[in-house]
């Protein structure tokens, strides 16, 4: 089933004169994981704000085109419709702290209290987002108080308790450590293999050839590619939009090692190892 | 004290202001402010009150001193301060709004030292207040401190890169003016990323809203309310029949 239709996206924020996203169009199947690259301030995060409809209601400006997510059309339905559907994690841990909760236990409440959750489910969601990011240690603990990474996990708790059918990361993992980070991506996967739809904006190449489907490559508000981390990887003019190839796929390009039975490079290093060795033995 | 429902004590508010106005005599706001001391210190926040008395009586002594001397209508003169004569009737006006003033400030503190803010913008908006006002205020306590250490942050960044903070007034005012742009600008911009936080949490939601934690039940509270009800409406039977 298509969960998310993009057709013919275009839109340019109010004051700006370029477009910062101009005719984008991919479909998602339901519980895919995609990851979306691109060097910076290329339309990331313009277009992760498209699918949760802060592209156009929070900005308003210019918009063309349709995005349909799980049937709604984001511009006929208000934010607070489209957050039930989908969650929205943000790069900055920071600003997503309400700032209204005195502790992270009822922090990650707040999204649950605004959709009316009965209380007994709420406190069920609770500890499970708790133990699944493992900061059952800091619940009781001032929002403010936390470090870096344990705050960006809270960001990410707070979205996932609220059950969203897809969850849209906007580089979730840029305050945490490599172990922090894996654990993060552990987490995001168990989601995924629930059947939850994934979106991510994400820097880290190794990481989102490993554990996604799909890769959409963007390019000054442009879709340049759309397709499996083997073949974006492989493509000769990856430096031209500022994107480097995973370090395993880079090794194996210099050695000229191609992944069996497909025409791209390796993408992971379980992958590598396994082309290296055949092309060694 | 702590232990009372933060609306309760907002009616007391209501009431504190609204006894001395029904019945008008020195008497009745004496009680009133002798009332609030006493629940105040009950409440075992009397020293917290202290500071706050301090700034008010500062300034009710200009009141004293000025309605003393100067009110139209003084007549009776009491004593002299030099070439300025103290008259009766201003001093007693100026005790009015003494008392006044005491018995508003004593009643908020009593609201405003006993009460977490949030349990009173909970209990508001339970009772059909806006959650957006809500939230402004309850906010407005975590957020000031966190851009006060942004701001202590941004300071250190500076003085490493040589710039003189300390020192004599002019140099501190000097100090302080490039702080403002990134201070302001950095908030504007946190101000919007919170705001989109928020709405994807769907704090726009038209749905009721539940909550995480169970309204407290605070005894007494009808007692008290019903047991105010009652005095103010004495006071308005006792000033229409007598």
């Amino acid at each position: 089933m298509k969960k998310i239709v993009v057709d013919g996206l275009k839109y340019k924020y109010p004051l700006s004169e370029a477009l910062a996203l101009q005719d984008i169009s991919f479909e998602i199947e339901e519980g895919e994981f995609i990851g979306i690259i691109g060097k910076n301030s290329v339309g990331k995060s313009t277009l992760c704000q498209a699918l949760v409809g802060l592209v156009p209601h929070f900005y308003k400006g210019a918009y063309g085109g349709k995005v349909l997510v799980d049937g709604l059309e984001v511009r006929n339905h208000s934010i607070a419709d489209i957050s039930r559907k989908v969650g929205m994690v943000f790069q900055n841990p920071f600003t997503q702290v309400t700032g209204s909760k005195m502790t992270v236990y009822e922090e990650i409440a707040f999204g649950l209290e605004n959709s009316g959750l009965p209380r007994e489910e709420m406190r069920q969601r609770i500890d499970e987002v708790l133990r699944l990011m493992r900061i059952e240690h800091v619940k009781d603990h001032s929002p403010f108080d936390l470090s870096g990474g344990q705050m960006q996990r809270m960001a990410i708790a707070s979205i996932m308790a609220m059950k969203p059918d897809i969850l849209v990361l906007d580089e979730p993992t840029s305050q945490l450590d490599p172990a922090g980070s894996e654990e993060v991506f552990q987490a995001i996967q168990d989601f995924s293999q629930q059947g939850i739809t994934v979106i991510m904006a994400e820097h880290k190449m190794e990481k989102i050839a490993q554990y996604c489907n799909r890769v959409l490559l963007l390019h000054e508000g442009r879709l340049v590619d759309f397709d499996t981390a083997e073949k974006i990887f492989s493509r000769e003019d990856l430096k031209d939009y500022g994107v480097t190839a995973p370090v395993y796929t880079r090794v194996c390009r210099a050695l000229g090692v191609k992944k069996q039975g497909c025409d791209g490079y390796p993408v992971t290093l379980e992958d590598a190892e396994l082309a290296l060795r055949r092309s060694f033995a | 004290m702590h232990n009372i429902d933060p609306i309760s004590k907002l009616y007391y508010i209501l009431f504190a202001i609204i006894i001395p106005i029904i019945l008008p005599s020195f008497i009745v706001s004496v009680i009133c402010v002798a009332l609030s001391v006493l629940l105040l210190l009950a409440a075992k926040v009397i020293r917290k009150t202290l500071p706050v008395y301090s700034f008010v009586f500062l300034v009710l002594i200009t009141v004293i001193v000025i309605q003393g001397l100067f009110r139209p209508g003084n007549e009776t003169i009491l004593f002299h301060l030099g070439p300025f004569a103290m008259h009766k009737e201003g001093l007693l006006f100026a005790l009015t709004i003494v008392l006044r003033v005491t018995n508003i400030v004593s009643a908020f503190m009593l609201l405003v030292l006993t009460t977490k803010p949030s349990d009173l913008v909970e209990s508001l908006v339970r009772r059909g207040m806006s959650p957006r006002i809500g939230y402004v205020i309850v906010s407005v306590f975590q957020i000031i401190p966190e851009m006060m250490s942004t701001m202590s942050t941004i300071m250190d960044a500076q003085r490493s890169r040589g710039m003189e903070t300390e020192g004599k007034l002019l140099v501190r005012m000097k100090a302080f003016i490039p702080l403002l742009a990134p201070v302001v600008l950095g908030s504007l911009i946190n101000t919007k990323e919170r705001a989109m936080a928020l709405e994807v949490r769907g704090f726009n939601s038209r749905n009721p809203k539940t909550y995480l934690n169970e309204e407290k039940t605070y005894s007494y509270s009808k007692w008290i309310q019903v047991a105010m009800l009652l005095v103010t409406i004495f006071a308005v039977a006792w000033r229409v029949f007598l």
